[in-house]
């Protein structure tokens, strides 16, 4: 009998990638064991000040994916552990693990920070990238999960000077210390693994060209991030690190490891350097008081990203960051040892030496060595760059059959791109184990609640010293004593941390002896607290929202540390608000609505089969909707990919294969006419083949994966010389014009035709790799025709830079020019003349050409009707706008609505599949849901009061409130986010926010002023 | 819909200054959509006034009702019941419910709280723009749905003055000229040709001129 597989699987590395990989599957009924080496997960983006292009807060969107990981009940974290070895195969897998000791024994550990603070042990902190120092115990960073303490065996005094000190373990309040703690041995059985494990940035210290390790002043790019952050060393003040004084001028020198061949170097592009080079420097002046002087230093300014090139042009432009084309290989220090000199080529070709007061090095991606040996340990293959291997058209599969990687161990790439590749992954994986789904997953049980209605508020407070967070500022006992006296109150305690795992116990015994049917916490914030109470309190039987909390730590103790007797007087004054409030709060329920488990697909190219494949493959029905005739889209136009893979045959296979899945329903000539309904049960509308007769489906998810089209060129004499024609024409040529090809001469191809202009002023990402890629072609066929490429920037960025390599040692010419100052394509006898300026001679040159490429840009397709009927957002170029640009790069603002492929945004195909699969897992992950819980929190309309106004239908963020037939405003509550804004906003006073009513608002102001 | 906006809160004080007592009157209909005069705004300004009262060591009294309509005497006469316990009466409605309160509580004083400014349409929120003038005589019909008569700053009626630059009105840029929106609307629709027929004088009786105006319908009299 064939085993059954395992309903478990394994991620590797807790950083975002592994994060999301993880709360996809635990989301989609798997149980998940999230690996990881260090003591915390969290990886680089924990590191990283601000977020390309938005420049939002790192840890502030990425901290709440932490908190969901942490208490998620399917996902077990493992910290401090490393795989020794994987055995098994594809199902059944059987990892063994080593746990390093934390010496804290994580149950007990209330992270109030006290032995860090007794710690007498003081070394570099890596997190802060070694700039200040930590203790020997220590957290990685105040927002670490688990928040829990750890002791470094390598500088603690107790391990290195004969069990001396334990100053930690004698001011322990909770015990938690044990300097006995053994390595630990652990065998897991999975069914399939996912390899989420980074990088880590390049060290400079190998060159010693770049002064780094000898200037102080000279960082790299991840120390600068450390210093722009405010809980970075500096607090956010930007100074460098010689004589912590405000630098007037930043250097930033690009490429600092990659794409470069010399030995310790690495041949590909990081992909990531240029645009956050381009961040950091706008950050950096924003954070100084006196005029910054930025300088980037380039070879290629590679801002390949969706809309990353209007950050580009927003740096250059508006904010006067300067970008200088010369690549720096060496620095100098200037005569007073702490500024550092540079000397460059610029634009004029003059040699010019510039001082600065600092020199951000841009490194790149690099694989450590751990990774290398773990691909190793688990038979994984790597490519000749040690990034896992994998097929062009299977990105996310590694050559051992179960094992999928994500993220930047599989090539250099952004935090979406990780995020993408992440949920792909877990996509591929859920698909392997289907019918495991929900057969180890765990499910919380609560007893039911208590009936609250007609009874009297009993409260019950509980009032927190967090160690001496609060204690040592706030009289405590005070505040408590105050609390017990004010109304309906019938217990008033104090704790140590109400956090910890005891007090929950207390609270609960609290509730049933007391019989308390309203609980204030008086202590932290609600934002990573209120779940962790709610959750106390329903275990007790009561509605988790008869909870309410006096924030007196992060509003009180914190910000009054100088101000002792005030603070308390302030605590009392939030703790009596709250009471006042809580009073007033009543239960809210949450109502279940089945899930439509089908899948809708709009757009039957690669992006969309792959989709429809994997919903298939994840055991949903799926409905595949194309416009055209036939399947395929626009890969139908491409012959090989840049690494020489066979397009036509693949897209072949996948069409064939996807027409005779069973649980695929294709639907050509088809387009989408109306659309309504909420995540998990949408009513969709298809006009039906030719005669567009009208067809009701009904699916819960929905995936835009409707493509684009090429741009199609008015410039450069197209459409009236048959020399001229585009890369994708030029591509149809090459199988059966060899001999045409072998006639030419001498062939331009002009870069950024439609891309990088005012009316489209993205990047379109593809175009130069196809450039690279059709050059290469026309070479091999005729191998003495000149070919130049006319460029701004090559931006081939990843490996893709191996061929832009090989394409220049074939003697292919890659000039550039500049912008706004396109080359000029005249016709002349036989001929077509192509004029441009060189930026090296400074002269135009004139080229006689037999052929004319474009490298024509990505266009968005007829985004608009469809953007409309589904109430999905669109960017200003047309494509479909992602709910979050870093962390929910396959999600639109519309619940349940997905977007994947060019439809997003000019990509490659591989790019395309990846995106495919992530959208299917997002969708799967919904789909997977027998029910959804809609309620809560949420506005509601009084129809009496509604004037009919439509602010709020203008004012919500998220298009809920609409007029109905009776002429007055609703709002569907499984749709309302529970925001707000329409209940601030309504001039009538008609729309209230449960748990937030006017009512329970006003009635803690009045607390707070009838005062003392 | 009436387009309003709240007077400043100065002069308003000024109308009160001597009350202990007041009844602040809202409305439901237009000025609540506008932003000026509903139940929220009710509220805000009873608050506004209550503080500035205090400030200066005063007490003030505010009763805050909001009425369906103002103007409508069903409506207005909601009030009676507890109006007289009041010294003054504040409406936060148009200037027609302003002189419906009025009237119907004759040894009250009345004060608006509001300038009514215009009828017009709410471009998106926060912005409305005048649209009609309501001059009882409507020639839509022959300048492709844009109105002359409001939106000409003389309100010509055949085709626009010299002070027609680039589209836009010589009294401000910001203002658009009615006539280049009408020749290019009736241009897109292929019906220039209606503005060949010559608009006579206007009959400017109906608009107003006349003296105030008065509708009655037979056949709804009661």
């Amino acid at each position: 009998m064939v085993k059954d597989k395992t309903g478990a699987i394994m991620v590797v590395g807790g950083g975002i990638g592994g994060i999301q990989a993880a709360l996809d599957l635990a989301d989609s009924g798997f149980y998940v064991y999230l690996v990881e080496k260090s003591s915390s997960i969290g990886g680089k983006m924990s590191q990283l000040d601000k977020t390309f292009p938005t420049n939002d807060c790192s840890m502030c969107i990425m901290s709440p994916k932490l908190v969901e990981c942490g208490k998620h009940l399917n996902i077990e974290i493992l910290t401090l552990s490393e795989i020794e070895s994987v055995t098994g195969e594809e199902g059944n897998f059987h990892v063994r693990l080593i746990q390093h000791p934390r010496y804290i024994d994580i149950d007990k550990c209330i992270a109030c920070g006290t032995c860090a603070e007794k710690c007498p042990k003081k070394v570099a902190d890596e997190y802060n990238t070694k700039l200040i120092k930590r203790k020997a115990a220590y957290i990685r960073y105040p927002q670490a999960v688990p928040l829990k303490y750890l002791i470094d065996k390598k500088n603690c005094i107790y391990f290195r000077k004969d069990k001396k000190c334990r100053a930690c373990e004698k001011f322990c309040p909770a015990e938690a210390v044990d300097f006995d703690q053994k390595e630990r041995e652990i065998t897991i059985d999975v069914g399939a693994i996912i390899l989420a494990s980074g990088f880590q940035p390049y060290n400079p210290a190998i060159s010693d060209s770049y002064q780094y390790g000898r200037s102080p002043n000279v960082v790299t790019s991840l120390e600068f991030e450390r210093i722009l952050s405010a809980s970075g060393p500096y607090q956010g003040h930007l100074v460098r690190p010689s004589d912590e004084r405000e630098p007037k001028k930043i250097a930033w020198l690009q490429c600092v490891g990659s794409r470069n061949t010399r030995i310790g170097d690495k041949g590909y592009c990081s992909a990531v350097c240029c645009t956050y080079a381009i961040k950091q420097a706008i950050v950096a002046k924003e954070h100084s008081a006196i005029p910054l002087d930025t300088a980037i230093f380039y070879i290629d300014i590679r801002t390949h990203g969706k809309d990353f090139e209007k950050f580009f042009n927003r740096a250059r432009e508006e904010i006067g960051v300067r970008f200088e084309k010369s690549r720096i290989n060496s620095i100098l220090p200037a005569h007073d040892e702490e500024n550092l000199e540079i000397t460059y080529l610029n634009g004029e070709g003059k040699v010019v030496r510039e001082e600065f007061d600092m020199v951000v090095l841009s490194v790149g991606i690099d694989i450590p060595k751990e990774s290398i040996d773990l691909a190793q340990k688990m038979g994984v293959e790597l490519n000749h760059y040690n990034f896992v291997s994998t097929g062009y058209f299977d990105p996310l599969r590694t050559t051992r059959p179960g094992i999928f990687v994500c993220g930047a161990f599989q090539g250099p790439r952004d935090i979406p791109e990780t995020v993408t590749q992440a949920s792909g992954s877990a996509a591929a994986a859920s698909s392997l184990l289907s019918e495991q789904r929900h057969t180890l997953t765990k499910e919380k049980e609560y007893p039911e609640e208590m009936d609250i209605t007609g009874k009297a508020p009993r409260i019950g407070i509980f009032v927190c010293h967090c160690g001496t967070n609060i204690g040592g500022v706030v009289d405590v006992p005070k505040v408590t004593e105050y609390a017990s006296k004010l109304p309906n109150v019938v217990v008033a305690e104090e704790n140590l941390f109400t956090c910890s795992q005891d007090t929950q116990v207390k609270i609960k015994e609290s509730i049933h002896e007391r019989q308390l049917n309203r609980v204030v916490v008086a202590s932290c914030s609600v934002r990573t607290h209120e779940p962790l109470f709610q959750d106390t309190i329903r275990e007790a039987g009561l509605n988790p929202y008869l909870l309410s909390m006096a924030n007196i730590r992060d509003q009180d103790s914190w910000v009054h540390r100088s101000n002792k007797d005030s603070a308390t007087e302030k605590a009392k004054d939030l703790v009596r608000m709250a009471v006042a409030g809580a009073s007033k709060l009543s239960p809210l329920y949450r109502t279940k609505l089945p899930v439509t488990k089908r899948g809708l697909i709009v757009g039957g190219g690669i992006a969309g089969m792959t989709a429809a494949l994997n919903i298939a493959g994840q055991g949903f029905e799926v409905i595949l909707v194309e416009i055209e005739k036939e399947l395929g889209g626009f890969a139908g136009n491409i012959r090989t990919t840049l690494q020489g893979d066979n397009v036509r045959q693949y897209l072949a296979g996948l069409i064939e294969v996807v027409k005779h899945n069973e649980k695929i329903e294709v639907l050509t000539e088809t387009s989408v006419a109306g659309f309504s309904g909420t995540k998990g049960n949408f009513k969709t509308v298809l006009g039906v083949g030719a005669s567009m007769h009208h067809r009701e489906v009904t699916h819960g998810a929905l995936i835009i994966a409707t493509g684009a089209t090429e741009y199609r060129p008015k410039e450069y004499l197209y459409g009236e010389h048959e020399s001229v024609r585009t890369q994708v024409e030029l591509e149809g040529m090459l199988l059966t014009e060899g001999e045409k090809i072998k006639g030419w001469k001498d062939v331009v191809m002009i870069q950024c035709v439609g891309s990088r202009n005012n009316s489209n002023p993205n990047c379109s990402r593809i175009c130069c790799q196809q450039a690279v890629k059709n050059a290469i072609a026309v070479k091999e066929i005729n191998p003495d025709v000149n070919v130049f490429i006319l460029h701004r920037d090559i931006r081939t960025y990843g490996f893709a830079e191996d061929f832009y390599r090989q394409a220049r040692q074939m003697g292919i010419h890659f000039l550039r020019y500049k912008e706004h100052e396109d080359p000029i394509v005249e016709k002349a006898e036989g001929k077509i003349h192509v004029t441009f300026k060189d930026l090296t001679l400074g002269r135009e040159i004139t080229i006689e050409s037999d052929q004319v490429v474009l490298g024509t840009g990505v266009v968005a397709g007829d985004t608009e009707d469809l953007a409309n009927v589904l109430k999905v957002p669109l960017t200003s170029e047309r494509f479909f706008l992602e709910a979050h640009v870093k962390l929910r790069p396959v999600d639109t603002q519309s619940d349940g609505i997905f977007v994947c492929g060019m439809a997003h945004g000019p990509k490659t195909i591989d790019e395309s599949i990846s995106q495919a699969l992530a959208a299917s897992a997002r969708a799967c992950r919904l789909l997977s849901q027998d029910y959804i819980e809609v309620g809560g929190i949420v506005a509601r309309v009084d129809p009496e009061l509604c004037a009919s106004c439509l602010i709020c239908v203008r004012a919500c963020p998220y298009e809920v409130p609409f007029i109905n037939n009776d002429g007055v405003s609703e709002i569907d509550i499984s749709k309302c986010q529970g925001c707000g804004i329409c209940a601030s906003e309504c001039p009538a006073k008609a729309i209230d926010l449960s748990h937030f009513e006017d009512m329970q608002i006003l009635t803690q102001i009045d607390a707070l002023l009838e005062a003392s | 819909m009436i387009v309003a906006e709240r007077k400043p809160i100065d002069e308003i004080i000024g109308f009160v200054q001597d009350c202990k007592k007041i009844l602040l009157v809202g409305c439901n209909e237009c000025v609540t959509v506008c932003y000026a005069g509903g139940k929220k705004e009710v509220g805000i300004l009873s608050s506004a006034l209550k503080m500035a009262f205090s400030k200066e060591g005063k007490n003030l009294d505010v009763k805050e009702a909001t009425l369906e309509r103002q103007c409508d005497p069903e409506y207005v006469q909601q009030l009676s019941e507890y109006y007289d316990q009041y010294d003054a009466i504040v409406s936060m409605a148009c200037g027609v419910g302003v002189q419906e309160l009025a009237m119907r509580y004759l040894n009250k004083q009345v004060f608006p709280a509001l300038n009514t400014n215009f009828m017009g349409a709410s471009q998106g929120q926060g912005i409305w723009e005048e649209r009609c003038q309501g001059c009882g005589e409507c020639v839509l019909g022959r300048t492709g749905g844009i109105c002359p008569i409001a939106r000409c700053a003389k309100s010509l009626l055949n085709g626009p003055c010299g002070g027609s630059m680039n589209g836009k009105c010589e009294i401000s840029k910001e203002v658009d000229c009615a006539w280049q929106l009408i020749i290019d609307r009736l241009t897109g629709l292929k019906q220039m040709h209606m503005l060949e027929e010559i608009f006579p004088v206007k009959d400017w009786s109906p608009a107003g001129h006349g003296g105030p105006r008065r509708m009655v319908r037979e056949d709804l009299k009661s």
